[in-house]
């Protein structure tokens, strides 16, 4: 037998722990076809059987609000799920049972999970789950996604719904629905309207609620004068209102009698007087991030260790395949290109891993929803959730971390407008040469330039933000907060490292290939042959030097400035390299593999490039597309081809314009 | 008065809601409908509104709060 369960729930219901629990390292991330919402899919076998796993996108209820939730409402409508698994959070059921009162009338068999059991009894809540499920009719279980012990319970509660394929029982929902004016008159009307998936009484509550797409189906199906015979009827707001109304006193009717509580007053945690204190929040905030920042370094220096361990490797190969006498290209293509990325790749993806890790921590056990709630106004002004100031913090350290940590951004837009801008963010690569080339050319001026280099970044995110916001976030995004504090839960740690892998592991092969078409490319155009004539990207750059000139940048600079967007460090090898005849190739991947720089470098640069030129330099590296892996870890975040390559083009063309604006502004000063 | 004009650690009753759809079905699913029981845990200028009601603690964007009406408790 084989069966497809949904996974639906509000935001914070413990749905993703559940689904990383049941799945492991058996999921697939895509995105749903055609749209930009993320598909998260997986299997398990149980007792032999094979069950699929959806993971239906984040939404608070079956309203058509955003495509997250026409989405997650679709595929129910479908069919294609054998029964719906609904989360709630035993801990606030009142509230958080809504989703269930929304689904009543899909006509998709479910069963109810009341989650966080544990939460709910350490608050004094004791709640009787067989009394809850005679008066709905459907399987109901008190269950907690971090106890291993409670999985067998949920397996049996499956079982049962797969196999009475049971509906919630609407009519006492529906006797508070007749209440509203309007209600009889509707569903009268349409009641010979059949839509699949839908029964007569939900379609009348989303025509009271004024849902766009309910209302765009009527329309196909009804003839005009009944239309507006019901556009009239739900005039104004009052039928949606008296309609959330119905919903809350059909939920109280449900658990009374069923759940006992002590009345606890509500209060904040020390921790969360610190977060939403009005002065100190926000240092908490940046103190949290950069604390977890740190905190990803420790598990992500093993796997860094073995980045470098293969670059011993390499070394070893390439001394002993030019000993045996082999080609230089396929040396060259074996050692530069094949191992010299995947070395590179290696040492990025342990700080991936450890972002993953730490933020996915912080997501979890709550932090990210204070984060969210302190930046809430400030990042608003850019049209992003508060969440998104996680990414930037972290792209101080790592651009690809930052892209790895925007995935708990839940809008796509967000989210790669988050990543768009974070590229802006001076990364540890950056910051290892802009000082060093600063101060060679500058002295104690240097710090000046450190300074207009963070008050460019902020512009530049902001005029970022304006350009790619319009078509990235909807007017309707823009919306501002309104969302739950959930209580700090225990983390599931076995959930969590599985799913850390399993993204850690996607991310792997994805960027792999990118980085190794991206080097690959580099290195072949950047080949001199073994008669050591220019390359092709030499005889480019030469070719090109009356407009490179105008940007700032001779030649040699200007090819610095294009391996600078493979990858930083591969700058000041490419400059040294060029400017003391040596081959830009070789240059390249040494200074790649964190080779030593020239010991006459500060001679070499002071004796070639002007300041004025060295300062176009400086900008134009600084916000040029931060690295190869980082564009390839873009790619893996926002899955598509059209955005990355968007936002590729548009960090190169606006470095090289903030390289020229600063070199002609040099050209005023010296 | 409306939800972002309350102080801190008043409880008031809301008493109405306006908005469009999208507005009125958010604040709905998180729980706010007229008639509900809120406590005001924080009034920030500048941060949202952070408010406990039915067992949940709520962060509201001022600018959001200014559709939902309510009536003050007296304690």
């Amino acid at each position: 037998m084989s069966a497809t369960i949904a996974l639906l729930g509000q935001p914070n219901s413990g749905k993703s722990t559940l689904f990383n629990a049941l799945t492991g390292l058996r999921q697939h991330v895509g995105n749903w076809p055609g749209k930009t919402v993320e598909k998260k899919e997986g299997t398990f076998t149980h007792k032999g059987d094979t069950y699929s796993v959806a993971d239906l996108p984040g939404s608070y209820s079956m309203s058509a609000n955003s495509d997250e939730e026409v989405i997650t409402r679709d595929f129910i409508a479908s069919g294609k799920a054998d029964v719906v698994c609904i989360l709630a959070d035993s801990s606030q059921l009142e509230r958080s049972l809504f989703m269930l009162a929304d689904y009543a009338g899909l006509s998709a068999p479910c069963f109810l999970v009341l989650n966080m059991a544990d939460v709910a009894k350490e608050r004094g809540k004791k709640i009787d789950a067989k009394k809850i499920e005679q008066k709905l009719g459907i399987p109901v279980m008190l269950f907690s996604a971090t106890d291993t012990k409670s999985y067998d319970a949920f397996y049996a509660t499956l079982e049962r719904a797969l196999k009475e394929k049971s509906h919630i029982n609407a009519a006492a929902l529906e006797a508070e629905y007749q209440k509203i004016d309007g209600y009889q008159d509707i569903r009268q009307q349409i009641s010979n309207c059949e839509i699949p998936g839908y029964t007569p009484m939900w379609l009348t509550v989303k025509t009271l609620e004024h849902d766009k797409v309910v209302t765009a189906k009527l329309k196909n199906a009804l003839p005009d004068e009944i239309m507006t015979q019901i556009e009239r009827q739900i005039k104004g707001s009052e039928t949606a209102i008296a309609a959330g109304e119905c919903k809350f006193k059909w939920i109280d009717s449900i658990l009374n009698g069923a759940v006992t509580e002590t009345k606890t007053k509500a209060a904040l945690g020390r921790l969360d007087r610190i977060y939403t204190h009005k002065f100190w929040g926000k240092p908490a905030v940046v103190l949290t991030v950069l604390l977890g920042l740190l905190a990803s370094f420790i598990p992500a220096l093993p796997v860094m260790g073995v980045g470098s361990g293969v670059d011993a490797l390499n070394a070893v190969i390439r001394s002993s395949m030019l000993g045996a006498g082999a080609p230089a290209f396929l040396t060259g293509l074996l050692c530069d290109v094949l191992i010299q990325s995947l070395s590179y790749v290696i040492k990025m993806l342990g700080f991936v891993f450890g972002v993953t890790l730490v933020f996915g921590l912080l997501e979890e056990i709550g932090v990210m929803a204070r984060i969210s709630y302190v930046f809430d106004n400030t990042m608003g002004k850019l049209g992003l959730q508060g969440k998104s100031v996680m990414p930037f913090l972290v792209s101080f350290g790592c651009t690809m971390g930052g892209a790895a940590g925007a995935r708990v951004i839940d809008n796509w837009g967000q989210k790669v407008l988050t990543i768009a801008l974070a590229w802006a963010v001076p990364c540890g690569a950056a910051w290892a040469i802009i000082p060093m080339l600063s101060t060679v050319f500058f002295g104690a001026g240097a710090p000046l330039v450190i300074v207009a280099l963070l008050l460019v970044m902020l512009l530049h995110m902001w005029i970022t933000a304006k350009i790619f916001g319009r078509k990235l976030v909807k007017a309707e995004d823009k919306f501002g907060m309104i969302m739950e504090l959930p209580p700090y839960h225990k983390p599931k740690w076995g959930a969590l490292m599985r799913y850390v892998f399993g993204r850690t592991k996607d991310t792997f092969f994805r960027v792999v290939k990118v980085v190794l078409l991206v080097c690959g490319i580099f290195w072949l155009l950047s080949y001199g042959g073994s008669t050591g004539e220019n390359s092709i990207l030499e005889k480019f750059g030469l070719a090109i030097e009356p407009v490179t000139k105008f940007f700032g940048m001779p030649w040699q600079l200007f090819l610095a400035f294009i391996a600078s967007s493979v990858g930083k460090e591969g700058a000041v090898g490419v400059i040294t390299a060029l400017y003391s005849g040596g081959s830009i190739g070789t240059a390249f991947s040494e200074a790649m593999a964190g080779g030593a720089r020239a010991a006459n470098l500060n001679e070499l640069l002071l004796a070639n490039v002007s300041r004025p030129e060295a300062l176009a330099f400086i900008f134009a590296i600084t916000f040029n597309l931060p690295c190869v892996v980082a564009l390839a870890a873009t790619y893996q975040e926002i899955h598509s081809v059209k955005w990355t390559a968007k936002i590729a083009l548009y960090y190169t063309v606006s470095a090289l314009l903030l390289g020229c604006i600063a070199y002609h502004a040099g050209l005023l000063i010296w | 008065m409306n939800l972002g004009e309350l102080k801190e650690n008043t409880e008031a009753v809301v008493s109405g809601i306006s908005g469009d759809a999208r507005f009125i079905s958010r604040i709905t699913s998180i729980g706010l409908t007229p008639g509900c029981r809120v406590q005001i845990i924080k009034n920030d200028r500048n941060r949202p509104v952070l408010l406990y009601s039915r067992d949940t603690m709520i962060a509201v964007n001022r600018k959001e709060c200014a559709g939902i009406t309510v009536s003050e408790v007296r304690k």
